[in-house]
């Protein structure tokens, strides 16, 4: 029934601003942990050199604010983005489409939990899966904290007229410790959860072209599939 | 007849593996030589014999030996008797006369004689004992009057000065080196980072407990310096600095506890989707070589 009314092989599923934005985070996000790495880690050998071969100490720290300032602006056309398409567009943003948390995405993780020790089957997937919304949540929650602690140490001036002096070095610990969590976060699950999934492997490119195949479509996202059918129906 | 390893071998022997080992020994070589070089720019171990080579390289090498130590019979004194006991015993720092640096650098002497170490120096004298810290340091201690090297860069100096400072002052020294300015200034030689004198006054070597002589120490590079400023902590340290000041203690409490939190927390996440994304994929493995059995 489907195949008949139907007969396309890829479906849209990003529009080409969120593909743009991604692809701004990935450079953005790579040059910031090269040079904020680099500049913590400087006591060792290597390090000072890749600062030495990169321009020195004082280079790095302005391409890490640049990039910051640009990845940040990223997440503000994001933000300016979700306003209109909640107020211009008069789109809903909760709902089943959503990448609000819900109480599905808790049930979902433990059916899935369920699953890998091989008691019941995999969990039935909406547009998103709560490991995609953890993807989602971890960027746009963790700019914030990188955000207000990098301006705190950008401008330590402005920001012990209102806080005391000490807080300056607990945004540091924080900053660096957001840091180390984005990038093992993002180096190790969520590229394993795209990327190295035996279905998926070598790589997942629905975020670089928008596109997902129908195949995948109904398996990784059947909730989202079926309603669709329904709403032609 | 080729067994593995003589093919193996025989592929490797052809070319390319010999200016590729040449280059590499090569290189090793440089770096020895370099290394070894940059092993005799340092001042050697001070003992009473002079190296005139090092010392007419050194920045005090036009002077004449009586420039400082002046003419040898002006003491009226006779020669020391090579056959006594104490001859060359004495300890060289403590014994030499360091006034005679004044004669050209009258500022820094002035400077020194206003400053934390002179006074340590006195209250020493009146109580006979040093301080936990060590003995306090006179010219020669943190200067070398002999070998101290001219035309220093300035990240050059403040890479010397963290560690002759450090030598007394270990605590201060790796707590700056954890600090931004230490990172900036010795680990990576940025220069506009404040090394140690640029805070705390080259010859004056102030303590910056006073609050008002640590703002006007911030104000020198962030103009826009608040009161507050001033109570960023530089000295992450709890061993020898924070003891006397209970405001700092209390910030570095704070510090210290919300920094193990959030440390806590990031490994608590990382822990849970480590395993979640292992198992899940372990499952989803199993299921796919399941499959096509």
């Amino acid at each position: 029934m489907d195949t008949n009314s139907n007969p396309r092989k890829h479906y849209q599923r990003f529009h080409v601003l969120h593909r743009i934005l991604h692809i701004i985070i990935i450079v953005n996000f790579t040059f910031l942990a090269i040079t904020g790495f680099l500049l913590y880690f400087s006591g060792f050998g290597w390090a000072g050199f890749w600062v030495s071969v990169m321009g020195g100490a004082g280079i790095l720290g302005r391409v890490h604010r640049f990039c910051a300032v640009f990845l940040y602006m990223g997440i503000l056309t994001h933000v300016s983005w979700l306003f209109y398409y909640k107020i211009v567009l008069k789109q809903k943003l909760s709902g089943p489409d959503s990448i609000l948390p819900g109480k599905k995405d808790i049930k979902d993780m433990y059916q899935n939990l369920r699953y890998v020790f091989n008691k019941g089957t995999p969990p039935l997937f909406d547009r998103y899966s709560y490991l995609q919304k953890v993807d989602y949540w971890a960027v746009m929650l963790g700019m914030q904290t990188m955000g207000i602690t990098g301006l705190m140490m950008w401008f330590p001036e402005a920001f012990t007229g209102i806080f005391p002096g000490y807080f300056i070095n607990i945004a540091a610990h924080f900053h660096f410790h957001e840091a180390v969590l984005a990038v093992m976060y993002i180096g190790l699950v969520h590229m394993s959860d795209t990327h190295l999934v035996p279905d998926i492997f070598p790589m997942e490119k629905t975020i670089f072209t928008g596109k997902i195949e129908k195949k995948r479509f109904m398996e990784d996202h059947p909730e989202e599939w079926k309603r669709q059918q329904m709403m032609k129906d | 007849m080729q067994t593995g390893i003589l093919r193996i071998k025989a592929k490797l022997q052809t070319g390319w593996i010999y200016p590729l080992l040449t280059a590499g020994y090569f290189f090793l070589v440089i770096a020895w030589f370099s290394s070894a070089r940059a092993g005799t720019g340092t001042a050697p171990l001070s003992t009473w014999f002079v190296d005139m080579n090092q010392y007419t390289a050194a920045a005090h090498g036009s002077l004449k030996c009586e420039d400082c130590h002046g003419p040898m019979n002006s003491m009226k004194a006779p020669h020391p008797d090579p056959g006594a006991a104490s001859f060359l015993k004495t300890r060289i720092k403590r014994d030499f006369d360091y006034q005679a640096c004044q004669k050209c650098h009258k500022t820094a002497y002035k400077r020194f004689l206003k400053g934390e170490h002179a006074k340590a120096a006195a209250k020493e004298k009146l109580s006979g004992t040093p301080s936990k810290t060590g003995e306090a340091p006179n010219c020669g201690d943190c200067h070398s009057a002999h070998y101290s090297g001219s035309h220093l860069s300035r990240a050059q100096i403040g890479k010397q000065m963290t560690e002759t400072c450090g030598a007394c002052h270990p605590e201060q020294k790796r707590s700056f080196l954890a600090d931004y300015h230490g990172k900036a200034a010795v680990n990576l030689g940025y220069d506009k980072a404040a090394f140690c004198t640029d805070c705390h006054g080259a010859h004056t070597t102030l303590s910056l407990k006073d609050k008002d002589v640590a703002l006007n120490a911030c104000r020198r590079c962030h103009f826009d310096a608040t009161p507050e400023f001033a109570n960023i902590i530089i000295h992450d340290s709890t061993k020898t600095i924070a003891l006397k000041n209970e405001t700092k203690k209390s910030s570095l409490k704070w510090i210290h506890w919300l920094g193990t939190l959030s440390l806590v927390f990031v490994v608590i996440v990382l822990v849970f989707f480590y395993m979640h994304t292992g198992l899940l994929m372990l499952r989803k493995l199993h299921k796919k070589l399941r499959r096509h059995k």
